[in-house]
This record gives C-alpha cells, sequence and structure tokens, in this order.
C-alpha cells in the first residue's frame, strides 16, 4: 500500500479504512524536558504563549515522528477562564488549579459572564486556539492536528473542587447534575473554536474514571449528556467533527457506555488489557493507546516500549500512543521507539 | 463489634446504637449518627466504646469495601463525613490518657499534584489504627520532605501521586532524603491510583499500598520489621483501646472535612 501522510494515516485509522501502518499518536501530552531541550521552548511559556506552545507541539511530528499534534498539555486550560486560581508559574510541572469557586455552597452557580465570548478571549483559551492556527499553518493536511477540551465532569472537578463534587455526587446529585448542565457548553464552544482554527480532531477529556467513581456514575451522570454533546461538536461547515475520549484509569467496566456515547474514538490506560478492551468496544467506537507511561515510557527502554506497542498492535489497537500525558522526563528515545514500532508494522 | 451485635441477637438498646451508628456511617447518614451519638453519650456509654464499637469498625469495613471494589471514592466520602458528625461530638469528651502512638509518618502528595483525597483517607485510617501523621499536604516539594523528616523524625514516610505525570518525583523525593543522610533512619511507602507494586519497586520504596486499608497493614509491618510494637491501636476495646490514636483519628477526619470545605 503506497505511503499515507499522517493526517491520512490518522483519519483512516478513526474511519476504520486501510491503513499503510498503524497511527502513532500524540493524544493528551508527550511533552517531556528533553523535546523542550532539542525545540528551545519550556514550561511555563508553553503552556501560555501561542509560538512555544505550537513549536513545542511541532516537535511530536518534526522530532519524534507521531502522527499527530496537540498543543493544549494540561488539563488546566479552560480553568482561569472559569473562575479557578490556576498556578502556570512553574517550568517543572502541568499546570493546576487551586482553586475552586462553586465549592461555596452559597456561590451561585453560574457561567462568566458574556460566555462564550467572554471564555472565548480569556488569554489561556485564546493561546490554545491560536496555537492550534499556527500548527494548521506549519503543517497544513499533512499532520493531524488534536485540539483539546475538558469535559463538563472534568470541568466540575475544577470548578466545584473534585472532593465536594464526588461527595454531591452521591449526597446532593442535583446539585452536581447542575454543575454538569451548566458546563456542558463550555467544551462544545472550545472544540468548535479550536476546529474554526484549524483542529482535525477533537480529544474531550472526562474523567468519570474507574479509579475513582463506579461506572454507573458515568452511565446516569454523563452518558445522556455527551449523547447530546458529542454531534454538537462541528468544523466551521457544520459537519460533524470526530471526538476522542479521554478518561484515565480502569475503564473496561465503562466501555459498553463509552462506545454508545457518540465518541468515534477512545483513549484509554494501561490499567486495562488491550484485548479485553477492543472486545469491549465491540467495534462501535475506535481505541487509541495504551503504552504505560510510568513503567515503560519513563523508567524503561526501547526494548520494553517496543513490546508493549506491539502488544497494543496485535490486539488490533487501532491507533497507538502512550497512556496519558507522559512524564515530563521521559526520553525521547523512548516515545520514537513508539512510532517506529508502528512503521515496522506496514499494512496493518 | 461483637458477633452477637453484627448478628442482631436479641440487642439491647446500647447494643442497637452501636450497631446503628456501624450499619449509618456505612452509607453516610450523617444525622442518624449524630442523632444515635448524642443517645449513647445520654443513656452513658462509653465514648471509646462508641468509637471503638461503632464508628471505627465502619470506617474499617468501608475501607475493605473499596480494597475489593465494592465502594468507590464517592462512598468513601460520604461515610468519612457522616462519622465526623460523631466526631464532633465525642472529640471534647475524649480525654488524651498519656499512651504513646504505634509509630509517626510523614505524609504528602508529591510535587507537581494537587490530588489529596485518598491521602487523606489513608490519614484517617492511620491515625484510628494509632500511627501519628504529619500531614504536609499537596504539591510537597523534596525538601519540605526533608526539612519534615528532620523535625518530627518519624519512622515512615508516604509519598502519594495521582498521575502519571507527577509519579516520578518519588525517586527525587528519596534522593532527596538519601543526600540528607535520612533515607536509612525511614522507611518509604508509596501510593496512588496509577502506582504498582513494580513501579515502587523501581523507584526505590520500601512499600506500595493499593489503598487506605493496606496503607495501615503495611505501615504496621514496617514498624513490625523496623522492630516496634505495633499490638496497640487495634481497635479492641476489651484491651483498652488507645485514647490517643482516637483522639488523633478524630482530628484527622476534621482537617479532611476543613480542606473538603475549602
Amino acid at each position: 500500500m503506497a505511503q499515507m501522510t499522517s493526517k491520512q494515516r490518522f483519519m483512516a485509522a478513526l474511519n476504520r479504512e486501510p491503513l499503510d501502518r498503524p497511527p502513532a499518536a500524540s493524544i493528551v501530552s508527550v511533552i517531556n524536558y528533553e523535546l523542550m531541550d532539542i525545540v528551545g521552548h519550556h514550561f511555563p511559556e508553553a503552556n501560555i504563549e501561542p509560538e512555544p506552545m505550537a513549536e513545542l507541539a511541532a516537535g511530536a511530528h518534526d522530532v519524534m515522528g507521531f502522527d499527530s499534534v496537540m498543543p493544549i498539555f494540561s488539563i488546566a486550560q479552560e480553568a482561569t477562564a472559569l473562575g479557578c486560581e490556576v498556578d502556570w508559574s512553574d517550568k517543572d510541572m502541568m499546570p493546576n488549579p487551586t482553586t475552586s469557586p462553586w465549592s461555596d455552597r452559597e456561590a451561585e452557580m453560574r457561567l462568566p459572564d458574556g460566555f462564550p465570548d467572554s471564555f472565548l478571549d480569556d488569554k489561556y483559551v485564546r493561546c490554545a486556539i491560536d496555537a492550534i492556527r499556527l500548527l494548521k499553518g506549519h503543517f497544513g493536511d499533512e499532520v493531524m492536528v488534536l485540539g483539546k477540551v475538558m469535559g463538563p465532569w472534568t470541568l466540575s472537578y475544577h470548578v466545584y473542587n473534585v472532593q465536594e463534587f464526588l461527595y454531591d455526587t452521591i449526597i446532593d446529585p442535583d446539585r452536581a447534575n447542575r454543575s454538569l448542565e451548566i458546563l456542558s457548553p463550555v467544551p462544545v464552544a472550545f472544540a468548535n473554536a479550536q476546529l474554526e482554527a484549524g483542529a482535525d480532531a477533537i480529544v474531550w477529556a472526562d474523567h468519570a474514571t474507574g479509579d475513582l467513581v463506579r461506572n454507573t456514575m458515568y452511565r446516569d451522570f454523563l452518558l445522556h449528556r455527551h449523547q447530546d454533546l458529542i454531534p454538537q461538536v462541528v468544523f466551521p461547515d457544520g459537519k460533524r467533527a470526530p471526538v476522542i475520549l479521554h478518561c484515565c484509569g480502569k475503564s473496561l467496566d465503562r466501555i459498553q457506555y463509552f462506545r454508545d456515547a457518540g465518541f468515534a474514538g477512545y483513549h484509554f490506560e494501561s490499567a486495562n488489557d488491550p484485548s479485553e478492551m477492543v472486545a469491549g468496544a465491540d467495534g462501535k467506537v475506535i481505541l487509541a493507546g495504551n503504552v504505560n507511561n510510568p513503567i515503560t515510557l519513563f523508567s524503561g527502554g526501547p526494548e520494553e516500549v517496543r513490546l508493549e506497542a506491539q502488544r497494543a498492535i496485535d490486539a488490533q489497537v487501532e491507533i497507538i500512543a502512550p497512556e496519558c500525558a507522559v512524564p515530563l522526563q521521559t526520553p525521547v528515545a523512548n516515545l520514537r521507539e513508539i512510532v517506529e514500532t508502528c512503521k515496522d508494522n506496514p499494512s496493518h | 463489634m461483637s458477633k452477637d451485635v453484627l448478628q442482631g441477637n436479641t440487642m439491647s438498646r446500647e447494643e442497637e446504637i452501636l450497631k446503628g451508628l456501624y450499619e449509618h456511617t456505612l452509607v453516610g447518614e450523617a444525622s442518624q449518627v449524630k442523632e444515635l451519638t448524642e443517645e449513647g453519650l445520654e443513656r452513658g456509654m462509653d465514648p471509646l466504646n462508641l468509637l471503638f464499637g461503632g464508628l471505627i469498625p465502619s470506617l474499617q469495613e468501608v475501607g475493605r469495601l473499596f480494597e475489593i471494589g465494592d465502594y468507590f471514592v464517592p462512598e468513601m466520602l460520604v461515610a468519612a463525613r457522616a462519622m465526623q458528625g460523631a466526631m464532633n461530638i465525642l472529640r471534647p469528651i475524649l480525654a488524651d490518657t498519656g499512651m504513646k502512638p504505634i509509630g509517626k509518618i510523614v505524609m504528602c502528595t508529591v510535587k507537581g499534584d494537587v490530588h489529596d483525597i485518598g491521602k487523606n483517607l489513608c490519614n484517617i485510617m492511620l491515625e484510628g489504627s494509632g500511627i501519628e501523621v504529619v500531614d504536609l499536604g499537596v504539591n510537597t516539594k523534596p525538601e519540605t520532605i526533608v526539612a519534615a523528616v528532620e523535625e518530627h523524625s518519624p519512622q515512615l514516610v508516604g509519598f502519594s501521586a495521582f498521575l502519571t505525570t507527577t509519579m516520578p518525583f518519588f525517586k527525587p523525593n528519596m534522593e532527596a532524603l538519601a543526600k540528607a543522610g535520612l533515607r536509612d533512619k525511614v522507611k518509604v511507602m508509596v501510593g496512588g491510583a496509577p502506582v504498582t507494586q513494580e513501579y515502587a519497586e523501581k523507584s526505590g520504596a520500601d512499600g506500595f499500598a493499593a489503598d487506605a486499608n493496606a496503607t495501615v497493614r503495611l505501615a504496621k509491618k514496617l514498624l513490625q520489621d523496623m522492630g516496634y510494637d505495633v499490638s496497640m491501636g487495634d481497635g479492641n476495646t476489651d484491651a483498652g483501646g488507645a485514647p490517643s490514636a482516637l483522639a488523633a483519628a478524630v482530628e484527622a477526619v476534621e482537617d479532611m472535612m476543613k480542606k473538603a470545605e475549602h
């Protein structure tokens, strides 16, 4: 089969079409210190300024060979615009929200005045959109440019406080549901702005993970919202965009719900056996993953990476990727080995 | 709690209260837990009995249910918060008899990580088992850990990480302890949702615990390995209990809830 471009390969995998080889992807973040040194852009600038963000993201393809690039490295890009305080200053860590305005039960739960325009004009939100525009300009249709948004569950962790939100899923489910309802337009607005800027698909992170909540929480709180929201993620011409769900941790017990939520793909972690996950997906959603971060990519060497990437390929996982945002100390050589393993599996 | 009480055989009102505390805490029914605690005290029941006979066993069962996958974090949170209602009443009554804790641990979430629910639940279980906890909070730098170990001289140190991006900080933490000449003086435990035994070993930790109950078991084992007596603080009222540990448990629950409120 003729060699495909990176974008062709990624899109073919999403559409279950013939491939020259499996795509190797940056789904949430493959950024690491070594890449920062090679590219010459570091945190915190690469999280808060469009040019460093785009150039560092481009390194995933230009330096490491991945078929996709993802400029939004953290989970916090929207948080400031929603009223959270975020520490953007550290060069050694991903930014994280440090305050949650809705954790005060007396606080009025509502989106900022002027939403969505005011939200999309926020410095950090705008930074991500502008970085996507720069990446599209750089790569055109050669490389898959991914955008990323946090879904209403993860946004509730930010603005409501993780502990308070989880507590209320049992004690005050109406308030928890109200949070999800109010926040639901945020990822749609952010996703559509990223698509307008040139993103080819959207990663939608919603961490209703088996490490925290039972699968029925996803079914009862989120499934119907996803079914409603995902079709609203559209390109400027109104055509539906591919949306890939990211949810960390154990998720085999909820893939039965994920596959019916309207996502084109699901990005999963190494806590789940790839063969079991493929069986659970039942052909209804394509899978991306699931090379282990701490043991394999961070602590292991290329040989270990190759074994694990090959295991995912053999299990017929469609897109091969690290399981989650990689530790910043991960060696470039280990990440490159994912790409090399995919190259060594032609005509998948 | 006695077998008869658990089985509901011909119970006295006092036994019903203990059973009620156990059962309502288990499902996070805070108002019932508070009412039963007040009634128990009005009837002259020993506050230690209310704790060791109903509340602490319930929280231990919550931990066990989490361990086997029947409970998730929300269920643990509501149980802990229901217990807090009882603690608010019992705390002023509990007098510290001066019995010393069985050990001391410095706990923290590693640098770059702000997730602390799991660590807080571990703290409650540890304190309830008679281990004094010095909690350094979240996003803890290696130098802060070293300073705390120097200041508090614990036998144990616990690192928690909830993200695969922050797990690599286990190693710099241990290197910082080694550089300060402290690594051989403490046993290091690690945990957190993505952490595994294999990763714990690779990072040079002395032990890995997957959840709060396992944390208590590991802490006691490590203390035992170090030659400490861990026989007290097991929640056995007949043996006299460990009031200082209980008071510490009360404090731990309250601290956790305060953090949740902020």
